[in-house]
């Protein structure tokens, strides 16, 4: 079934990288999700300087590219330390240990300075998206609520956050689609998810253009099944949510 | 400090405009394949887009499997595909890191503008479209002068917005070792290992340089708009 150039032993390295993709997207553009919301909201809480603070989130880690953002926190980061310092901080302790022993991935310091670094991107647009379907909701449902004696917590939580997201939400999914993508990036930061075994693949077999061809289809069909996801969970919600 | 200061200043022409001697590198050349790749990209985005409306079918199932082949990958993977997969040495084309950058970066921004194109062709009048026909203007003056300015103006944010995205996306092509911004930071920096600490000073430094431009950038591009835009599109089209 499989073309005589997939040996099992690529075949298995090819799908762990997957795993790691996978779990990353996941992890990554949930947290993302949340951080946007948070400085969404803050950013029209009428606080000032919770405002300026998300005002400066979203300005910086939109317009810096998404791979300096990794190589900064991967890369330049650990070389502020001296050599001893460093190894204790980031890639001998006890967290990263128990966090790969708990996961079962092989996750290096730079896998998590590379999610870290997709959060703050993803983040940043989520938040100026959130915002934006906030601003959408009508005047009077606010009103209603108030009128009705509703506290602001119960303000956010029944009436911008859930009609927010969802207003928002095709916008939303069409950047998570894209932080699918991004996570490819990570490669560039020795993180081994899917296109990082692909190139390790390639050094091995010289054979380019198979295993590049069967990376993009891969991601595709990732793609293709994370917006069919979206568009699921879009549908539970118009009908869940009155 | 002085000394990452000064670091930075003697690695600064070199960030900016490449190493002397070269051909252009560094920002500039990040610059310049941000604008070549948007042009070479519009120019592909117009037949795409027109495809995609067509109504002979095999045609139109082409432009979408087109743009969701471009959409729908990783650039890093589109960029070492075009690179190592198609202009590499297997179909004799041997392609520099600067074409098949440039092949990359144009194809992949063609996909999303013919997303763009696609959607401002749709929101043409058509009164608009059927007067110009009246009036006895031929098929390629109705597109050129009607459809596709229309189309223009009023995709006019998504189009620059694209634009800045892909100036960013630019950074990318450090995968295929391209002279420009990241590349030349990275040589810069090389394998000395005495030049450690000054990683976090050039990576900032290199954000800071985008950061600088993608912001300028998308705040004049805002301020263009908001002057540009018009009270009443059909009207303001005719007055032009």
């Amino acid at each position: 079934m499989t073309p005589n150039w997939l040996t099992p032993d690529l075949l298995n390295l090819l799908l762990q990288g997957l795993l790691l993709t996978v779990v990353l997207t996941a992890v990554t553009a949930a947290l993302a999700l949340a951080l946007g919301v948070a400085a969404g909201t803050m950013r029209i809480s009428g606080n000032r300087f919770a405002a300026a603070l998300a005002v400066l989130h979203v300005e910086t880690h939109r317009n810096l590219p998404a791979l300096v953002l990794m190589i900064i926190w991967a890369f330049a980061l650990p070389n502020l330390f001296p050599a001893e310092l460093r190894r204790s901080i980031f890639f001998d302790n006890a967290f990263l240990n128990w966090l790969s022993s708990w996961s079962g991935l092989s996750l290096p310091y730079y896998t998590l300075a590379a999610g870290v670094a997709l959060v703050l991107n993803t983040s940043a647009y989520l938040a100026e998206l959130f915002r934006a379907g906030v601003g959408a909701i009508p005047q009077q449902h606010v009103d209603a609520a108030r009128t009705l004696g509703a506290s602001r917590l119960k303000l956010f939580w029944k009436v911008l956050l859930p009609q927010g997201l969802r207003t928002a939400f095709p916008a939303i999914s069409t950047r998570l689609i894209h932080h699918l993508k991004n996570t490819a990036l990570a490669a560039f930061v020795a993180t081994p998810e899917f296109f990082h075994s692909a190139q390790t693949a390639i050094t091995r077999t010289f054979l380019a253009l198979e295993f590049l061809m069967l990376a993009a289809i891969v991601y595709l069909l990732l793609a293709f099944a994370f917006s069919g996801l979206l568009r699921w969970v879009e549908k539970q919600w118009l009908v869940a949510g009155g | 400090m002085s000394e990452h200061i000064s670091f930075l200043i003697e690695k600064l022409p070199a960030l900016l405009f490449g190493f002397s001697g070269q051909r252009p590198g560094g920002l500039v050349l990040s610059l310049i394949l941000a604008v070549l790749a948007v042009a070479v990209g519009f120019c592909l985005a117009v037949p795409v887009s027109s495809a995609e409306r067509s109504r002979w079918r095999p045609l139109r199932w082409c432009a979408v499997a087109y743009v969701e082949f471009f959409r729908g990958i990783p650039l890093i993977l589109l960029l070492v595909l075009v690179h190592q997969g198609v202009g590499g040495v297997r179909f004799g084309l041997n392609w520099s890191p600067r074409t098949s950058a440039l092949v990359a970066l144009a194809l992949y921004s063609s996909a999303y503008q013919a997303e763009i194109l696609r959607a401002g062709l749709a929101a043409v009048p058509p009164e608009l479209v059927e007067s110009a026909r009246l009036m006895g203007s031929r098929p390629r003056q109705v597109y050129i002068l009607v459809k596709l300015r229309y189309a223009l103006r009023v995709m006019l944010p998504a189009f620059t917005g694209q634009a800045i995205s892909l100036f960013k996306d630019t950074s990318v092509v450090v995968v295929i070792g391209v002279a420009e911004v990241m590349t030349v930071a990275r040589m810069a920096l090389g394998a000395d290992v005495t030049n450690a600490p000054y990683w976090v000073t050039m990576y900032t430094f290199v954000g800071i340089l985008y950061f600088a431009l993608a912001f300028t950038l998308s705040r004049l591009s805002q301020r263009w708009e908001r002057r540009s835009r018009p009270s009443d599109l059909a009207h303001s089209f005719f007055s032009y």
